[in-house]
């Protein structure tokens, strides 16, 4: 099994506590889950491809340095971020099972993936532009949101931490049900509880 | 490469979506491109009443959902459409079994076909019409830094760039510190054909815009400040102590009302005429009927609107700068005054007025230079000829 992780934050770049958690899982993939896994991230300055722990890690930076927002910044990033995974694509021979995306930011590389090569991907939810934003809509929560949309509807599965936010996805982007899976991180099994929601992707995928 | 060759052209406009000159532009030169066997797909914006999918003189358009919800700003609606344009395109390139190459029109639409690049691995091409930097005479903010730098991104990713003149190469070569043998130069074109279509009886027709006795001078153009149509605008008094004549502003534009108040001013309301927009046909019968046509740009990449007077056998006055420096030759297809000028304006403009014989002949050049040069034909078979040097180059590389 090969599965690419999409996050914005990995170490040493930690914004928030996505970063560990997302070091976390792709560990676990490695070690235990016999999986080969691939990481691609952001830093502004330390490019390139590093073997770090068991994970391929592989940064980019922006292509485009000067921004007006975070919505810009992360809309010209996502093409670096398609370069690195289409690298990885033609380099492994075409076999991608599966990409996980965490939280919104590489939404449109995935979607993109998907459309030209047929790689099904799972939306992780860290959290959501109308918790963040405190439901305001301006036209930039709008368009975080309506990429955060995308990410629920192109998704083979929309993986969340909590039946709150479960509900949450369900009730702001009317996600079926039976797409959203909890995966608890504090419980015992919650890494085999993701392999087997990954495993469940690409058995249905196929 | 098997069978015909295999272009995706992707552009923010496509007729019927007219907002500036990518959209005739790319139309023609992907008609004249299917004419000569080269497979064109059309990835552009959605429009009102336009299909998603047809077939236009052989060239297969997509249109797609431009991203509609309110956007903070422009530049963030660009990338928005972006993303969704990139999504849709490589749904159609997979369905399509693979496409030879993609073919970017400005930054527009550079995040999308710098994705297809990577995500398919085959060759991208930029056609750089205009610069941020040009456009704004320097970079004033972040939000211009970050247009230029996309812009910037565009051209380091393709393969080649094309220009539409040779100065267009050397400002893109100097704003984006290319190295010479990136860039490339093919003409943009005009039709002469669409201008012998109309019936309309001209003097008739002349008649909603002058008097008889009057001469038309013809301005076509945004009413912005690089058109220059304030240099016009001051000669006109001076043009008029020699010659009887009309002065009609096609287009709009910020400056259409200081510039009406300054002709009221002035008294002259009764010799100048803004027209705003006006529509294909009654702009093409304005051109014929114009006994001269004016460009006095201050900043100009390419100048189309003086090759479609040329079409239309009107002499043209222009400016000496950029990119009208190229179209015209002095004295033989046109007459070239000092940018910025009235008084240089007023002396060209009442020269071709007053000698008929003269007019006339650069009317002649003028038309036989833009038949020779600057026919579609011709210059999408010189496209073609770039599109086939790039991937006999692409060939020899690791991605082939």
């Amino acid at each position: 099994m090969r599965v690419i992780v999409f996050s914005w934050e990995y170490p040493p770049r930690v914004v928030g506590k996505l970063a560990n958690y997302v070091r976390e899982l792709s560990l676990r993939l490695a070690k235990d889950g016999g999986v080969e896994t691939f990481l691609i991230t952001y830093h502004d300055y330390w490019t390139g491809e590093f073997e770090e722990e068991g994970v391929k890690v592989c940064r980019v930076t922006n292509p485009v340095k000067t921004h007006i927002s975070v919505l810009t910044w992360v809309l010209t990033l996502n093409q670096e971020v398609e370069r690195a995974a289409a690298n990885i694509y033609y380099k492994s021979g075409k076999l991608i099972d599966l990409i996980d995306v965490q939280d919104w930011h590489f939404i449109p590389a995935a979607v993109t993936l998907k459309k030209a090569f047929g790689i099904p991907f799972v939306y992780s939810v860290e959290s959501l532009e109308d918790h963040r934003s405190h439901g305001a809509n301006a036209p930039f929560n709008m368009a975080i949101k309506s990429i955060e949309w995308l990410g629920t509807y192109e998704a083979s599965v929309v993986l969340v931490k909590s039946d709150w936010m479960a509900s949450e996805v369900i009730r702001a982007y009317k996600v079926p049900e039976a797409k959203v899976k909890v995966v608890n991180p504090e419980t015992k099994h919650w890494f085999e509880d993701i392999l087997k929601v990954y495993k469940g992707v690409m058995g249905e995928f196929r | 490469m098997v069978g015909q060759l295999r272009v995706m052209m992707l552009t923010w406009e496509f007729p019927p979506r007219i907002i500036g000159g990518i959209s005739p532009h790319v139309y023609y030169l992907s008609k004249n491109l299917a004419k000569n066997g080269v497979n064109v797909y059309v990835v552009t914006c959605d429009f009102p009443g336009a299909p998603d999918h047809e077939v236009v003189d052989g060239v297969e358009v997509f249109r797609i959902d431009s991203y509609k919800n309110p956007s903070p700003d422009f530049a963030s609606w660009v990338y928005l459409m972006n993303m969704n344009m990139q999504k849709e395109a490589a749904s159609i390139v997979k369905n399509l079994g693979g496409v030879d190459i993609f073919h970017a029109h400005d930054w527009l639409v550079a995040n999308a076909g710098i994705g297809l690049k990577h995500v398919f691995r085959r060759p991208l091409l930029a056609t750089i019409h205009s610069t941020e930097i040009g456009r704004r005479n320097g970079l004033h903010s972040d939000y211009e830094r970050m247009i230029h730098e996309t812009e910037a991104w565009l051209t380091y990713e393709a393969w080649r760039v094309i220009c539409c003149s040779n100065y267009m190469v050397s400002h893109v070569k100097w704003a984006f510190s290319l190295p010479e043998d990136k860039l490339v130069m093919v003409p943009n074109g005009v039709d002469v054909k669409e201008y012998e279509k109309s019936t309309v009886d001209l003097n008739q027709f002349r008649r909603r815009f002058a008097l008889p006795e009057e001469k038309i001078v013809l301005f076509v153009g945004r009413l912005v400040y690089e058109k220059g149509i304030q240099v016009l605008i001051n000669a006109v008094p001076k043009i008029l102590e020699k010659v009887n004549a009309k002065f009609v502003v096609v287009g709009n534009g910020y400056m259409k009302e200081p510039l009406w108040e300054h002709v009221k001013r002035m008294g002259l309301t009764h010799k100048v005429l803004f027209t705003g927009f006006v529509d294909d046909e009654t702009l093409r019968n304005l051109q014929k009927c114009a006994d001269v046509s004016v460009v006095p740009s201050l900043f100009e990449p390419f100048g189309i609107v003086a090759l479609e007077a040329m079409a239309a056998k009107s002499p043209v006055v222009v400016s000496d700068t950029g990119g009208l420096s190229e179209i015209v030759e002095h004295d033989v297809t046109g007459v070239k005054i000092y940018p910025d000028n009235p008084d240089s304006l007023a002396w060209g403009v009442t020269r071709v007025l007053l000698d008929e014989c003269y007019a006339n002949r650069l009317r002649e050049n003028a038309y036989h230079m833009v038949v020779e040069k600057f026919n579609w034909e011709k210059i999408s078979q010189q496209t073609k000829g770039v599109y086939e040097r790039v991937l006999s180059e692409y060939s020899r590389t690791f991605w082939a």
